[in-house]
């Protein structure tokens, strides 16, 4: 396609011919380079994503038969309590996570932003220590600190003379437990969005604020928040739809009853529901219609992003 | 954003197992000399040592040995290659995972036309009739069984009072009610819990010792209606409401821990389990001893050896089964490694008998194990076994974890059993 270029001719025709092969080319270029990415993402992420819709009308099993049954996946999900369990422990596990996540990054990034910070690099790269740590990691750390036994936590707990709670066993601790592993995990790496975007933000802005009489706390309302108001919005989405495939954290931290995070599956997630019917159970009609499901609702949070910062947009000159 | 990419990672990977699923796209790679092949085993179970023996004898074989991942990761894997993937020529199916192969026995060699049916004679019955589907095909070959046994803490039965001697302790419990008492008493005396839990100490165990399970012998689910499934099931209830039970769920961290500091005098183990608690507990070495399971028999585990239909070289790895899967391979298996032979023939070998492990007082494990799998009764394990059986098991975790009533934990489990298998 790129072929090297014609040998330059006296007449005028060919000259012509080049430079509509040239114009060729320049058009042509972008894509070319754009190329490798899209052809990526055709294999690897459109199409999985059609044929997961194409799988979810059918009972599926790997190595033995399959058979069309329409929507009769969908309408079995509706009807099954375990998906709804699962959609609940989501979005639950989600709001527990995401918003104290962000809450702290946002004071993190502000602190960390103070011009008479020692050592700022020190802390600003030890934010992404959690982020680099390997999240089976993490989890198997967490999981033990959150031990009934002999957990930390209820050491303390004990220590003070309450008794012991068994976090994995109920809705709540479970739920508790795992969003906390998230949020140690993407605090920090949320602060440093926040930060990047906040030292964007000419320092002249704070330094007058000072000098009219602001402290800290008005400092961080009046300018902080404003500035990153984007970049908020962004971590929001991101964090959203991160919060609504959580599946490494309830895999790992209750084994008890294996692939559903409890006995009760009391903290078993959307994604961890599908793992278990596609690859528990070998059920890949059953699992791509629970991949569907989770599908839509990403793709609705995500419309409901886009009018928000639509919107922001405008507000803004 | 690394979360979303590694979510769509696997997505793309789960679509990509599901691309293979197309007709026609089966592997065509592979070596194709007789003199190699290559074996899909799990971690854990080390295979390596049967695979170098079997090379220092056959130097000329070249077994390329793959530990795939647990067990369940292993059975994943291959149910991808099946699909359409490039398969091995022999792979280690863990017994839980054996059913779900055996409702398409199409996929694999049927062993009998490589000389399997001669060999049928040589495994225990019940542990035979599992890879074997109703048309006779022999799917595959056991490797081991687990057995059951209870093993328990000598230095804390002599602090409550109770005999220590394997043999008196055996003679205490029978039954499992038996059993219960003994754990009032050891209650009573220590003020502290007796069993590790009961979920898996008793209804786990009490449910393989019946003469059928979840299915009949028409191979129906009967799992409601089976009478022996709810004795095991209310017995585990009388025995977690005599108060013994620790509630300490098997495979929690606090499980491990419990294990190394005495929060609990005994537990349900199988054969392969004694290496578990060696590795968790190394710092109770003698403190442990072997009694014999209550009610007798019992099995938790065992695998098969199978091969794929479409094997480049199935005749090499028949051969390996041959040498390594005979009485006398498994012997020096169990010798060696530990792996409960499924072949009673060699049950009362000296060598297997004399065999004693020094963590556990020197208890001879080879006769106490195999003693209580020759009486097991077969009995059909079907597709959904490991579905309703771990619902089960679930609830009942869930009435030890004070989130099921007793009194409702039956209804509350056929529930659940009829959630799980619906999709």
């Amino acid at each position: 396609m790129l072929s090297p270029a014609a040998a330059p001719k006296a007449t005028a025709r060919p000259t012509r011919n080049r430079r509509i092969q040239q114009g060729l080319r320049e058009r042509l270029a972008p894509y070319v380079y754009v190329a490798p990415f899209f052809l990526l993402f055709f294999v690897f992420g459109l199409f999985p994503l059609l044929f997961t819709f194409y799988v979810a009308l059918f009972d599926w099993d790997p190595i033995g038969e399959r058979r069309y049954v329409g929507l009769a996946n969908f309408a079995e999900l509706v009807d099954d309590p375990r998906f709804w369990g699962a959609l609940r422990n989501t979005f639950s596990i989600w709001v527990l996570s995401t918003v104290p996540q962000l809450l702290l990054a946002l004071g993190v990034a502000h602190m960390l932003n103070h011009v008479r910070l020692r050592a700022a690099t020190l802390f600003r790269m030890s934010m992404l220590v959690p982020y680099v740590t390997s999240v089976a990691a993490t989890t198997i750390v967490f999981a033990q600190l959150f031990d009934r036994d002999y957990g930390m936590l209820n050491w303390f707990l004990g220590l003070l003379g309450f008794p012991h709670v068994d976090f994995t066993a109920s809705v709540w601790g479970s739920h508790i437990m795992i969003a906390v592993m998230v949020a140690w995990r993407w605090t920090g790496y949320n602060t440093l969005l926040y930060l990047a975007s906040l030292q964007t933000v000419p320092r002249e802005l704070f330094e007058a604020a000072a000098v009219d009489g602001a402290n800290g706390w008005n400092q961080f309302r009046h300018i902080t928040i404003p500035a990153l108001r984007p970049i908020i919005v962004f971590t929001v989405v991101t964090s959203t739809i991160g919060g609504l495939q959580i599946f490494t954290e309830p895999l790992l931290a209750n084994p008890v009853g294996g692939l559903t995070c409890g006995a009760a599956r009391q903290c078993q997630t959307l994604t961890l529901f599908l793992y278990e019917q596609a690859f528990g159970r070998f059920h890949f009609g059953y699992g791509a219609a629970v991949g569907v499901a989770l599908f839509v609702m990403v793709v609705i949070v995500a419309a409901i992003n886009y009018l928000l910062v639509t919107r922001i947009r405008s507000e803004r000159p | 954003m690394k979360r979303v990419i590694t979510t769509a990672a696997s997505f793309a990977t789960a679509a990509l197992l599901v691309v293979g699923c197309t007709p026609g796209s089966s592997g065509d790679s592979g070596s194709s000399d007789s003199k190699s092949f290559e074996f899909w085993s799990f971690t854990g179970i080390d295979q390596k040592t049967d695979v170098e023996a079997y090379k220092k004898k056959h130097p000329d074989i070249n077994i390329k040995l793959t530990e795939v991942g647990s067990t369940s990761e292993t059975a994943q894997a291959l149910t991808a290659a099946l699909a359409g993937g490039k398969v091995p020529d022999l792979v280690l199916i863990q017994g839980d995972d054996l059913p779900k192969f055996m409702q398409s026995p199409d996929n694999f060699m049927d062993l009998s036309t490589l000389g399997a049916d001669k060999m049928r004679g040589d495994y225990l019955d019940w542990v035979m009739k599992q890879s074997t589907a109703e048309d006779g095909k022999i799917i595959g070959v056991p490797t081991d069984v687990g057995g059951m046994a209870v093993v328990y803490r000598t230095d804390l039965f002599k602090a409550a009072g109770l005999p220590t001697d394997r043999d008196q302790v055996s003679k205490l419990w029978p039954t499992w009610d038996a059993f219960a008492q003994v754990g009032k008493q050891y209650v009573q005396a220590t003020g502290k819990p007796f069993l590790d839990n009961t979920p898996t100490s008793v209804f786990f165990q009490a449910v393989n010792q019946g003469t059928e399970r979840y299915y009949d012998a028409e191979r129906k689910l009967s799992y409601d209606k089976n009478p022996q499934v709810k004795a095991a099931f209310d017995l585990t209830l009388k025995v977690y409401e005599s108060g013994i039970s620790a509630k300490i769920t098997s495979w929690s961290p606090g499980w491990t821990a419990g294990m190394s500091k005495g929060d609990f005098a005994a537990m349900s183990a199988p054969a392969w389990m004694l290496n578990a608690i060696k590795t968790n507990a190394p710092d109770t070495a003698g403190k442990w001893d072997v009694a014999t399971i209550p009610g007798g028999s019992g099995n938790w585990g065992g695998s098969y050896l199978a091969i794929p239909k479409r094997a480049k070289n199935p005749k090499a790895a028949w051969d390996y089964i041959a040498e390594m899967q005979s009485p006398e391979g498994q012997l020096n298996n169990f010798l060696s490694k530990g792996n409960l032979p499924t072949t009673p023939s060699v049950y009362t070998d000296p060598r297997l008998l004399e065999r004693t492990e020094p963590f556990f007082s020197n208890a001879p494990i080879g006769k106490i194990y195999t003693e209580s799998v020759v009486n097991i009764k077969p009995f059909y394990i079907g597709p959904e076994d490991a579905t309703i059986g771990s619902e089960l098991l679930n609830t009942l975790t869930s009435v030890e974890q004070g989130k099921v009533e007793p009194a409702n934990a039956w209804n509350t489990a056929l529930t659940n059993v009829k959630n799980a298998l619906r999709g």
